[in-house]
Order: C-alpha cells, then structure tokens, then sequence
C-alpha cells in the first residue's frame, strides 16, 4: 500500500458551523497529525471554489485521501465523493466527519464544540488512511417485465410499458381481467361507470402485441437479481416455460374484509346485512331488493367495517366514506322516497373534489348518525313482531348522546380493505418486506414510495395499502416509469459496499443467512461456505455483525477502518 | 331505553320554514359563541341534531328554542351556512303548534289560506256586528247620532257592551293559552325524564316568570343590545294598552276629551310611541335585510307585524278624529280599528307568533325548575 497522503478541509457552512466551531483552532490541531499533507478551511466547501480547492490540492500536493468536516454525508458524501473523482482518486478513498448536525447545531459551548470537532476529524483522518479503492459494479436489464395481478394497477403498468414497445409478461390469477374494479357500478366523485372505465381497458390489453396475459397463473418460483430475473410459473396447477425478464411489479390488490367476525353486524345471520360489494353486485344488476324481493324503505349504511377499531384493523381503509356517499346517490335514484342511513365514524373527504361531493351529498335527504368506532359498535337485532321494518339498529349517536335505535330493512357494511390472502406466497417468491398490517413495505414512505427494499421489485395498488383508483393508476405508471428508466440506460449500478465471506474461515452455520434482509446470501453445499450475491447485497451488514467465526467483512466497513475511527474519537484527553 | 328515530318528523318540520339542515355538520361554532347557551340548556347545535334525527319527543321536551332570541350570530359564524338562528324561529313555530291542543296553529302556520281566511272571517264578524247587531239592539249608527254635534263616541260603541265583549274575548284567549301552557309544562316538566320538581320550588321560582315577562333580561345577554330595546318598548307599549282596553276601558274610552297631562292621554302616547317606535325597527329592518335575523321572514311574522301597524295606525286615527271633533272619521277609523285587533288578538296571541309573550317567560321558569329538579323514585312511571 502506497504511502497515505491526506488532506484535510474544514467547512464554515456560513455561520452554522463557525459560530460554534473555532475552525481555525481545528484545522490547526489536525494539521501535525501523521500523514495530514495539508489542512484548510473555507466557508463553504460544497460550493464550487471550495471543491476546486480540493481538486487542485489532490492533484499539486499527490493526495491520495481526502476529509471533508462539514454537514451529514447524507447531504454531500456524493458532492465530494464525485469532487475526488474529478481529481483521478477513487471516490471511496474519501471520509466525512459531521461537525455540524453532530456538533455545532447541538451544543451551546464553544470551547467544548471545539474539542468534539476535533475529536471528530482525528476520527475521520485515522479511518481514511485504511479505506480501499472499491469499483462501480453495474449488471444489464432485461427488457421484459413481470407483473402479478390483472387489476386496475397491474394493467395501467403494464399497458405503460408496453406503449413504450416492450414486453410485458401480465399474469393474474383469476378467469377475467379487472380485479376488484371489475365489481364497482359507478365510481366516485364523479359518478361515472367504472364498467366504461375497465371494460375497454382489459380489451387494450388483452389485444397489445407487447403483452402477454396469462390468466388462471400463479407464479411458482422467482430468483436472480435486478435486471435478470427468472420465474416458473403454473397455468390451472400445469408448469409452464420459464420466462426471463429485468423487473417485476407487484400488483396483487386486496381482500376485502370478512365481517362475519364482528358479532354485532350479525352479517351472515340477517340476509339482508350486505358488503359494500355485494352491494355493488346489486347495483351492477340494476336492482336494490332485500332478500324477501321487496324495495326497502329504510336503508343503513355502516361506515368503517373492520377499519378504525383496534380489534379488526387500526387503519383507515380510504375509500370507503367515499363510496358509500356514492350509494346514496344510486340508492337515492333509485328509490326518492327511502330513508337513508349514514352511520358513521368520521367522514374522511381528503381527495380531489371528494369534500364537494360530500357537502353535494348532504343535500340528499339523508341522516347522518355518528358512532364511537373504539368503544359501542353499533348492534343490528331483529325488530319487534309489529315494527313496520326487517331490523333495528341500536346505537349510541354521539353527537347527541343518545341512544338511539334506527328502524332498517337493508344494511350495507363498508368493509375495510385487507392484505390479499395470497400475500406471504408472494413475499416468500419476490422477496420483499411486509408492514404490520400485511401490506408491502415500500423502500422509501415518501420519496420512494413505488420501489422496494428488493432492487427491480416494484409495489403498485392496494397491496402496497389501501387506496382509490386514482391513486393505484398513478403508482402504476411510477412504477412503469422507474422501469422504464433502467430499461433506457440498459444496465443498473449495483451496490458497491457489499459483504464478502471469507470461505476457509467460514464454518458453515448458516446464521447469515437467516438474517439477510434482502436474501443475499445462500449456501455452497460443495464449499460447505456462505456466498454472497453482490447484486442483491445492500451492504447492511448484518451478516458480518453476527458471524460467529468473523468470516465475513463488509467493504468499506471492515474491522480495521472501524477500529481506528473508534481509536480516533477516544485519542485526546481532556 | 332507546329512543327510535323518525325521519317522517322532517317532512313536518320543513313546513314551518325549516330550510337545508343537512348543511349543519356540528362543529358546534353557533354553541360555542351563544352567550344564552350554557351548561344543561345547550343549543343551537344540539337541537339541531334532534331535528335532523327526528327524536319528536327530545324535541318537544326542549325549553331551550325559547332561551334563543335570534341574534343570528351563530348564523353569521356558522362555516357552513346551515343558519342555526333561523332552525332555532322554526322550531319555535313548531312548538307552538306542538303546545297548541286545538291544532288551529299548525293549520295558520303551515296554510297562508287558514291563517288569512280566519283574519277576514273574524274581520268581517266584527264590522257586522257594528253595521247589524249593535243596531240591532238599540244602539243606532246612524245620522242622528253624529249630528247631535261632536264625536259621540260612547254612544256609537256602547262602553260596557265593548267591555263585555273584550272580557269575553281576554277570557276565551287566556283559556286557550293557559291550557297550551299546560300542555308545555307537561311536556318540558312533566312527562319528560324521570325528575320530580317540589311544590316549594314552583312557588319560590315564580318571580323568575314575572320578572323576564317586564324587562326580558335574556335577551340583553345578546351581544347586540340595541333589540332588546326596541322590543323593551313594543311590549310595554303592548301590555300598557292591553291592560287598559281589557281592565280599564271606561277608564280610556272616554266621551270628554280629557287634558293633555292627564294619565289617560299620556299613558296612552307612551303606548303608542313604544309600538311604534317596535314596529318601525322590525319592518325597516325586515325590509333591509341587514341583519340575519330579519333575512328570512316567514308570512306569520309579516303578518303581525302588518297586523300590529294597522291597529296602531287606526287607534292614532281614532284619536286624531275625536280631538278635531270629526265623527263619521272616527266612527270609521273605530270600526277598522276593531276589525283587525280583535283577529290579531285572537289568532295571534294563543296561537301565533304572538303566544312567545307567554312561551318565553314560561320557558325560563321551566328552565329554573329543571335546574332544581331531583330524579323520581324508581317505580314511578
């Protein structure tokens, strides 16, 4: 190994750090340290001048390490790193000490900051000086896609990607395309036919030269990595040929809740106790009848089945307060003359135009009866033998405090939104992380909300958690686009700070592999070693931290630059 | 034990001028800003609440419509302009409806044809009477009359006959509206909840009846004060000439025309003056449209405030006449004077707009003997 020459560079960051920080007296301090070439400061590093500062010096002073004591690396490791680049060293030979959101920005003593600073960059100047080039790794794309699920999401993907010219493998487990869209009458604020909407587009797709639907599929096996997968997947229990394609999107949808489970609905006990979508089954048929063939006078809708209640499912479901508002339109069409029923919990109106369609709705001619959704369900009995309706409900209507009973002949229950049963089958084959409540764990909640932890895995629609119909289009054609994207560039980076197992070392326990979060690592049954994939490797490390025979080591983050960081920040005594 | 909901009771309410309730989603701004609503007696919200469940009997148990007297400021800062003062006027016509045994009310309230048609029935009864019956029995309008010279005014309306009929008719409207009192303090009171109220209490808390009957001290509490005012004067003007056509009339209705500093004359221009004075702040402002509480006008509340001016009008006429010694103007003015006070006496008072003389003050007594109410011993139905 060459000789280590490191030059230093403290930031000012304006005042942020300087009214804290007596730079000068740090760069001072750093400057006598072993193989520290040279120490400056200026008061912005991340600008330009301030890297040409650091290109110039690498290239007239022959520095081969660079610190940089400035913001979080969150920030501008990647400014620097690519400053580093520019000037013909590798990037990784690069480290930053956070004398800012660690330092300045938290502490009220200037002499004590100080010394933290100092502490700080000794930390970064000793752990540089063991860093290793590493190389950019990238692997190719295959152009083709994978989507499971034939609803409103995975064909909005797919017909995406195919209008961009390539191939789209579309495979659903049901007999018909459409998903749980297919179901709806009319849809919401709009009021328009959501069998318009989806009829149309299940014929695009189906008829798409690029894409390939397969009906009555469920995928076997998946493996590989991003850009290179491979499936098996079985047509009706029959195997059929592997497919081979770069990305897979996700697209599974929802189950709608059971509520046969809440005693008080007596749903399956009172035939004329309905689902919101066997409702919607009604409405599609052009006919609102109880079960004894009569029009019922009193309808009761009953928001946030199975939603809102720690005993079924804390979450909201997102949807729901907007479509029964639907049905009181088509049950209002229907029959001007019925008493209608919202009872409900709280109206969530958050969308686009979906308030005006509510305050619209409120003029309907309809009660709204408010419930506590945590304590007092609501309780569906039969009526008395000389009431004039099927049942009573009877309930505590919490804007008034009374209790209440409401003569009805139908109920409607808005059942919340679950994970699709088929969830963990599909976990286990693509290999992606899933929230409490069942549904996929996105990579990023907000900035990342289409990819998953798995590179080339993507989430789209109702498995990712529940939402409308807009929203599920619009994650689809992101997630589209995201593919899109790599297509284009025809390779992706992969991850350059992986973990490598030391095979003579490694005993063969397998421990790793239990813990990969990302299925990385599998097991040489001829070296009876791990094996690392370096494409799925995300360089978390939680393998080399649980090795028992300490065979495996994370670049960038061995034991040695660890150790003397940690020998760094305990070096002064004060 | 469950109360069931009637949403029937929309259809009945709409017809006394109940607008979009639907429009309240009960954040409850109009209660939170009421300076009558407090604790135990809260409202708009909560009544408005009972409306759009149906709960009939919650409803017509409720004192609180009358503890309201229509600022509008909760209309003014309702956000979602569901106009909470004027659902609290019609609940008011509603109760007097409910209050009212003989169903007459809910016919003027809800048919502009009963209300009208009962005004120009009794109208037309009250001018036969001076054309046919009083003729009739001896008392001549006739020429001979006027031309023994002066205003012979006792002589054309005879003083004890005119008495005997307003007592008659004092009598026949007090009946009605004791028994529609009755009836709201069984309903408030008695049937309602299970409380029981002491004999002791219901005496101790009378003065409370009296006392917002002459100054109405509620409605002070509003934040706009100037209509506590103006409506300070049209009561007292209307109770003062009240009381002295019905008790006193032989005292008013005199053949000599006294001096002008005498009791008499006087009592009766401040009467005047304060009717007036009522009046004009009520029609201007119903007219304008400024305020929210005049921004919707049921046809009840034009046509007593119509009523109201064409007594005060006649009665100014009368007077005018007398003094500059025009007889046949007077007898006229007298007539048309009788005619539209004795319908608006007795359609308006116990049935009417007119009958919260007695619903409001009742109302605060019945909220005090709440307030001191103790529940009933099980058992008791």
């Amino acid at each position: 190994m060459e000789e280590p020459r490191i030059g230093v560079y403290l930031c000012w960051c304006g005042t942020n750090i300087s009214k804290m920080v007596d730079v000068e007296a740090v760069t001072k301090e750093v400057s006598t340290l072993p193989y520290v070439v040279l120490s400056k400061n200026y008061k912005y590093m991340c600008s330009d001048p301030g890297q040409d500062l650091i290109i110039k010096d690498i290239k007239s002073h022959n520095l081969n390490r660079v610190v940089v004591a400035a913001c979080s690396p969150r920030i501008h490791e990647l400014t620097f790193r690519n400053a580093c680049e520019k000037a013909g060293i590798n990037p990784y030979l690069f480290e930053m000490a956070n004398i800012r959101e660690q330092d300045s920005w938290v502490h009220t003593d200037r002499s004590e900051a100080t010394l933290k600073a100092i502490d700080l960059v000794i930390a970064a100047i000793r752990r540089v000086r063991y860093h290793e080039p590493l190389q950019k790794r990238t692997v190719n794309v295959d152009p083709a896609t994978l989507i499971i699920g034939g609803g409103i999401s995975g064909m909005s993907a797919a017909l995406e990607i195919a209008n961009a010219g390539k191939k789209v493998y579309l495979i659903e487990r049901a007999d018909h395309l459409g998903g749980q869209v297919a179901r709806f009458d009319l849809t919401f604020p709009h009021l328009s036919s959501a069998q318009q909407m989806i009829g149309p587009m299940i014929q695009r797709v189906e008829n798409h030269p690029m894409i390939s639907v397969s009906l009555n599929t469920e995928v076997k096996e998946v493996d590989g990595y991003i850009g290179n997968f491979r499936a098996r997947l079985a047509q009706k229990g029959a195997e059929q040929p592997e497919i081979t394609f770069g990305n897979i999107i996700a697209a599974i949808g929802l189950k709608p809740f059971d509520p046969s489970v809440i005693e008080e609905y007596s749903y399956g006990k009172f035939p004329d106790v309905i689902t919101s979508l066997e409702f919607e089954d009604n409405l599609r048929a052009g006919r609102i009848l109880t079960k004894y063939g009569k029009e019922p006078r009193n309808v009761a809708i009953i928001h946030c089945v199975g939603s809102r209640n720690r005993k079924y499912h804390e979450y909201c479901s997102r949807v729901c307060c907007m479509v029964a508002l639907k049905f009181v339109h088509e049950i209002r069409a229907a029959l001007p003359e019925a008493n209608i029923y919202e009872i409900y919990a709280d109206m969530r109106a958050y969308g686009k135009g979906h308030e005006e369609f509510y305050a619209m709705t409120t003029h309907k001619q309809i009660i709204f009866l408010m419930y506590d959704q945590q304590k007092r369900l609501p309780v569906i009995r039969e009526a008395h033998r000389d009431d004039d309706c099927n049942m009573l409900i009877e309930m505590n209507e919490l804007l008034s405090g009374i209790d209440i009973e409401v003569p009805v002949d139908m109920v409607i229950l808005m059942v919340n939104m679950e994970a699709h049963e088929n969830v963990k089958e599909v976990v286990r084959t693509i290999g992606v992380s899933l929230c409490g409540n069942q549904f996929f764990i996105e990579k990023h909640p907000k900035l990342d909300p289409v990819a998953t932890t798995t590179g080339g895995v993507y989430i789209v629609g109702t498995c990712q958690g529940p939402k409308d119909i807009p929203d599920s289009v619009a994650q689809a054609k992101a997630a589209a686009a995201r593919i899109l994207a790599t297509i284009a560039q025809g390779s992706v980076p992969v991850e350059v700070t992986t973990a490598i197992v030391n095979e003579s070392l490694c005993c063969g326990c397998q421990t790793c592999i239990s813990v990969c979060p990302y299925s990385a690592v599998s097991y040489d049954e001829i070296k009876k070693a791990s094996v690392v994939n370096e494409v799925l490797c995300k360089g978390c490390g939680t393998c080399g931290g649980c090795c028992p025979a300490g065979a495996i080591t994370s670049k960038h983050f061995t034991d040695r630059q660890i150790l003397s960081e940690i020998e760094g920040i305990m070096s002064m005594s004060y | 034990m469950s109360v069931r909901v009637q949403p029937e009771l929309r259809s009945q309410l709409i017809q006394f001028g109940i607008g979009d309730w639907n429009a309240c989603y009960h954040c409850g701004t109009c209660t939170a800003q009421c300076p009558l609503s407090e604790e135990g007696f809260l409202f708009p919200r909560k009544k408005i609440r009972l409306m759009q469940m149906g709960l009939k009997d919650e409803l017509e148990a409720s004192v609180e419509p009358w503890l309201c007297y229509y600022c509008g400021d909760c209309s003014t800062s309702c956000p979602r302009d569901a106009n909470p003062g004027e659902l609290m006027m019609s609940l008011r016509r509603y109760l007097t409806s409910i209050y009212d045994w003989t169903g007459l009310s809910k016919k003027f309230y809800t048919s502009e044809l009963w209300e009208l048609g009962f005004i120009i029935v009794f109208a037309i009864l009250v001018v036969l009477s001076f054309l046919v019956l009083l003729p009739s029995m001896g008392y001549h309008f006739t020429r001979e009359l006027t031309a023994q010279g002066g205003v012979q005014l006792n002589a054309f309306a005879p003083i004890h006959v005119v008495e005997t009929f307003d007592w008659c008719m004092a009598a026949v409207v007090a009946s009605l509206l004791i028994s529609n009192i009755l009836r709201m303090y069984y309903k408030i009171i008695w049937k309602y909840g299970n409380m029981k109220v002491s004999l002791w209490v219901h005496i101790r808390e009378f003065w409370l009846l009296i006392f917002n009957f002459a100054v109405q001290p509620k409605f002070n509490k509003c934040d706009d004060k100037r209509y506590w005012l103006s409506h300070w004067f049209l009561m007292s003007g209307y109770t003062i000439m009240f009381i002295v056509i019905v008790v006193y009339l032989p005292w008013f209705q005199t053949q000599k025309i006294l001096p002008i500093w005498h009791p008499q004359r006087l009592l009766g221009y401040y009467a005047t003056f304060g009717l007036l004075f009522g009046l004009f702040v009520a029609i201007i402002g119903r007219i304008q449209r400024k305020d929210v509480k005049f921004l919707f006008s049921h046809i009840s509340d034009w046509l007593f405030l119509a009523m109201l001016t064409l007594t005060a009008i006649t009665g100014i006429l009368i007077h005018i006449f007398r003094i500059n010694g025009m007889p046949l103007a007077t007898y006229i003015s007298y007539i048309t004077h009788m005619a539209v006070l004795v319908p608006m006496i007795l359609i308006e008072v116990p049935f009417s707009k007119w009958s919260h003389l007695a619903y409001r003050p009742f109302a605060v007594y019945f909220q005090q003997l709440k307030r001191y109410a103790v529940p009933r011993e099980s058992g008791h139905p």
